[in-house]
């Protein structure tokens, strides 16, 4: 499979009245063609930066040290505000959020936010979007169309809502989706009739995705290959079944077994002593190093690199390193 | 929505009511009697009972307000002391030109407070953003009749491009329709700056810049209708204050309309005049609150479809 997007040592830091914050720091991530990638660490350690870096959708505040995110082969970040807006949001990569009781605004109906989406990114005539829309609404299994079409946001129901995004999105017909914790916020049976459609759309339309979450279960239904990140950097790359049945980072580790499952019980559950660090002032070296069981004199002082330790499985921890 | 606008008109009608008893109160336990100002200090007493009595001043307070009340559901406003005119002819004169320099006042408060605000906004912390808080505060800072009477020795007296009194022209309308208009757009373009900025950081905007919406779309489109809405209801909660505001300008510039015979009328003691202006007045205030309330429910959709 091909390549479609790659970061490349992507650094991205905010400025804050507390100080500089490092969010990203040596991001390096390869989506191939077709798969469905998910992001997965503790809130804060920068999955959402990265989706948002990726569209150009950072706060005002946010600054690209270094790095490069390319698309198809174009540097993303080299590409001004306007010719994002007209050659890559949308059409090539689309984007839907975590909370999608906020993300349609509140005064247009569905049907008016449903054709701007097209009326940037398609010239066919107003009758073939409207049948579009329709369409693409249905497939998201949503029911009554085109009543649905005459209501406002508040009218939907959060599932309903983000439904419509994820339709509004991929009548764009994108070749990348950033789904940025899209079940989040929504309950557990719309959950699963979200990732029901999701999956259902991945078959008809070959989409590929980035999914942020944390959510592991949400992981295993449907996504690929995984990477995991832990305070701005992606510790462990590999698939789906490589991360399940043989984490190699001791974070990954950790985050898997502190998960609570139908047959776990809660006494076996491991809990990761500390927490997130504040990236104001990140710790030296491995960042996980303060939590790290196995830690020692190296992790405190140098970076880890990723390596590849079997086909595909990348991971990036000096106790791993095979000499 | 038709109960709550029905609700609302009832509620706007008790007000309009306590109104009416507030400045007829204010009125008469005020010192000073319309009478003796109007027959000097040497009236011999036969004179000022027999006058008294032409007026009702002779009655309990409770009676004459009661009459006040009864007269003006008859369509009867009272007679003028001061004018020996019916008070309904006197309004009727005096109305257009209060409606049309308040209206001007507010129209070019309105328009400039916007767009000030809505610039700020979007080019936040620029110095177009640190001129508008300067500008604002400045505004905000100086009495409206000192304003008024500093634009009329510049503009009035000095330059002589425009009349010092009066209401003569077009160009006599400039002055004092500045006077507002400048003081008042600062009471928008704050707000303007503040909702504006508050949705630009939305998540749905954010949203509509990954489907790939023009910014320019996102923020005339999206951002300004937004951010609009609960500015219309300042427009009305600001109403009295221009209103309030005119009565002095139009004393400064000499504009013949309401104000200025309010307060002739109040140095005079001419109760049916204060009273029935005050009356009107406050109407005026709780039809526009009335007004802005259904305006609103009509414009957020969010209101219209809920009730």
């Amino acid at each position: 499979m091909e390549t479609l997007l790659e970061i490349k040592d992507l650094k991205v830091s905010f400025d804050t009245e507390e100080g500089k914050v490092e969010a990203l720091d040596g991001v390096n991530l390869k989506v191939k063609e077709g798969e469905f990638h998910a992001l997965i660490g503790e809130t804060g350690c920068g999955k959402t930066v990265t989706g948002l870096t990726i569209l150009g959708l950072l706060d005002n505040n946010a600054k690209i040290e270094k790095g490069q995110v390319l698309y198809k082969g174009i540097d993303l970040l080299k590409l001004n505000e306007k010719q994002l807006q007209q050659q890559i949001r949308g059409k090539e990569i689309a984007m839907i959020f975590q909370d999608p009781s906020t993300s349609l605004d509140p005064i247009f109906t569905i049907k008016e936010q449903m054709f701007e989406a097209l009326d940037n990114n398609s010239d066919l005539t107003e009758e073939k979007k409207l049948n579009l829309i329709i369409e693409e609404l249905k497939k998201v299994k949503l029911p009554d169309v085109e009543e649905l079409l005459e209501k406002y946001p508040h009218q939907l129901s959060g599932g309903m809502k983000q439904r419509v995004m994820i339709a509004m999105m991929l009548s764009c017909r994108p070749s990348l989706l950033i789904a940025d914790e899209p079940t989040t916020a929504l309950d557990v049976s719309t959950q699963a009739q979200f990732l029901k459609v999701l999956e259902d759309l991945r078959k008809e339309t070959k989409i590929t995705a980035i999914y942020i979450t944390h959510n592991l279960a949400v992981v295993s239904e449907i996504c690929d290959t995984v990477s995991v990140m832990y305070a701005g950097r992606i510790v462990e790359t590999a698939s789906l079944r490589e991360i399940f049945k043989n984490p190699q980072h001791p974070y990954t580790y950790k985050l898997l077994h502190s998960v609570l499952g139908v047959e776990t019980k809660i006494e076996e559950l491991q809990e990761i002593p500390g927490s997130v660090p504040r990236l104001i002032n990140p710790p030296s070296g491995c960042r996980f190093h303060p939590r790290c069981e196995e830690a020692d004199e190296i992790c405190k002082i140098e970076v880890p690199r990723m390596v590849e330790i079997s086909s595909e499985h990348f991971v990036a921890c000096h106790k791993r390193v095979i000499e | 929505m038709k109960s709550y606008i029905l609700r609302r008109i009832l509620r706007a009608l008790f007000t309009a009511f306590g109104v009416s008893l507030v400045a007829f109160m204010i009125l008469h336990l005020a010192p000073g009697d319309p009478v003796k100002i109007m027959l000097g200090p040497y009236a011999t007493e036969e004179n000022v009972q027999a006058l008294r009595a032409r007026y009702n001043l002779d009655k309990p307070l409770h009676i004459q307000y009661l009459t006040w009340i009864k007269n003006i559901f008859k369509g009867e406003l009272g007679t003028s002391i001061r004018y020996n005119r019916p008070v309904g002819e006197l309004i009727k004169e005096r109305l257009g030109p209060t409606l049309i320099l308040t209206g001007s006042g507010l129209l070019v408060a309105v328009i400039l407070g916007v767009l000030f605000g809505t610039l700020a906004a979007l080019k936040k912390n620029s110095i177009l953003d640190y001129l508008t808080t300067f500008q604002t505060m400045f505004w905000l800072s100086i009495p409206s009749f000192w304003l008024a009477i500093v634009l009329l020795y510049i503009f009035g007296l000095k330059l002589r491009w425009v009349p010092i009194a009066g209401m003569t022209s077009f160009s006599s309308t400039i002055l004092p329709v500045l006077t507002i208009g400048l003081r008042e757009q600062a009471w928008f373009a704050r707000p303007m700056r503040a909702e504006m900025l508050e949705v630009l950081s939305q998540n749905y905007i954010k949203a509509l810049k990954a489907k790939g919406v023009k910014y320019e779309k996102i923020v005339w489109k999206h951002a300004f209708k937004n951010a609009l809405i609960p500015i219309i209801t300042m427009i009305a909660l600001q109403l009295p204050w221009i209103i309030g505001g005119a009565v002095v300008i139009e004393v400064v510039f000499s504009w013949g309309g309401m104000g200025s015979l309010l307060v002739g009328s109040v140095l005079s003691r001419d109760y049916q005049v204060v009273q029935t202006i005050l009356l009107f007045i406050s109407i005026a205030v709780v039809a526009a609150n009335l007004l802005a309330d259904i305006l609103y429910s009509f414009i957020d959709p969010r209101i219209r479809t809920e009730r």
